[in-house]
């Protein structure tokens, strides 16, 4: 499939453990989108660092998101809470260079998981469903 | 450990501002651990230096390294070799670190990017507590291994002072009352007994007022 021309650009971090078929669902929305959407996921979202967020925007990438599994849903226990927390506190760095902090963003898996990143990703960015 | 917290963005800025070449030096122990200068706080300066830079059209470049140890010359030699291709040297050492750096390089302009603040252990993940002034006069043995002049807000060698709550320091609920501290320890450790003694004041004439402190090991020396 050709890529898309798009006029977005964002980073999406998340916690593998809400898709475990996230390698596949991840390619659909790749493959459409080109280097517009880049995925990492995480073996946990709390192994997130303020760096890796601040690196996606150095990189060039207009909103960052951070998605970890529901609040309770931690297969780690608090995981998600501690990525919170990173994020937070790189929003803090990135205020500081004069950037909003809205561009790096914390969103939770709506349970039950699994959840597909591939439909979770066009929901969060207001993309058409896959065909 | 030595404790630090980094300088505010606004004045690391302004203290490289008329630079081109910027080596940002961590240093990989104490303010490693503190969260402050390690690997990982240099990556996260160094990258809101390039997006401050990028934004405002300014082309400056900037290297990371990070040393075992910034206050040892065998490892701040490992700068020597590239000193000389930066303008200046942003250095997430402490105090100790930024100065024996100058030593080292006496012609590089050496900038410190954090604040030292003590000598502190991690209490907890993301605490660290400050609990020796270095006084160079170690009294622990005789307060149950807390020490007085740095816990107690009032630096009470004879204490308590009857004003805490709850065990809760006075001039700082936020802290717990050093000397109840001391005492539920001397309790449990049976030393209770240690209270009788009036200790006199710290002599700071010792340590203070002399310029630095040094210590000098003939059997270490070369």
């Amino acid at each position: 499939m050709e890529s898309r021309t798009t006029r977005f650009s964002t980073t999406i971090f998340f916690c593998r453990q809400i898709d475990p078929d996230e390698n596949t669902n991840r390619r659909a929305l790749e493959k459409e989108y080109g280097g517009a959407i880049r995925f990492f996921p995480l073996p946990c979202s709390g192994r997130i660092e303020a760096q890796h967020l601040l690196k996606a925007i150095e990189a060039g990438a207009e909103k960052v998101y951070l998605v970890t599994c529901p609040e309770g849903a931690c297969r780690y226990c608090e995981g998600n809470v501690r990525a919170k927390k990173r994020l937070e506190y790189a929003q803090g760095l990135l205020k500081e260079v004069g950037l909003p902090a809205e561009r790096l963003q914390v969103t939770r898996a709506a349970g039950p998981l699994p959840v597909s990143i591939d439909a979770l990703t066009r929901a969060l960015l207001g993309l058409p469903k896959s065909a | 450990m030595i404790s630090a917290e980094r300088k505010p963005f606004e004045e690391i800025k302004a203290s490289i501002s008329r630079y081109k070449k910027v080596l940002i030096v961590g240093c990989g122990t104490c303010v490693a651990e503190c969260a402050a200068g390690g690997e990982k706080e240099v990556a996260l300066l160094a990258s809101q230096l390039r997006i401050d830079a990028s934004r405002e059209g300014s082309k400056i470049e900037f290297k990371e390294m990070t040393l075992d140890r910034q206050c040892v010359y065998e490892f701040i030699d490992q700068v020597t070799p590239v000193a000389d291709k930066y303008d200046v040297i942003l250095s997430l050492g402490c105090g100790a670190g930024v100065q024996a750096m100058a030593e080292v390089l006496p012609k590089v302009h050496i900038v410190p990017a954090l604040n030292t603040t003590a000598i502190a252990e991690t209490r907890e993940a993301g605490v660290w507590l400050e609990d020796c002034r270095g006084c160079g006069d170690c009294k622990l043995d005789s307060f149950a291994d807390i020490c007085p002049i740095t816990r107690c807000a009032k630096g009470l060698f004879n204490g308590p002072c009857g004003g805490s709550k709850e065990g809760r320091c006075e001039a700082d609920p936020d802290s717990p009352c050093a000397w109840q501290l001391i005492l539920t320890r001397l309790e449990e450790t049976g030393r209770l007994a240690s209270l009788d003694e009036i200790y006199p004041p710290a002599n700071w004439a010792k340590q203070q007022g002399k310029g630095p402190r040094k210590i000098v090991r003939e059997d270490q020396r070369a």
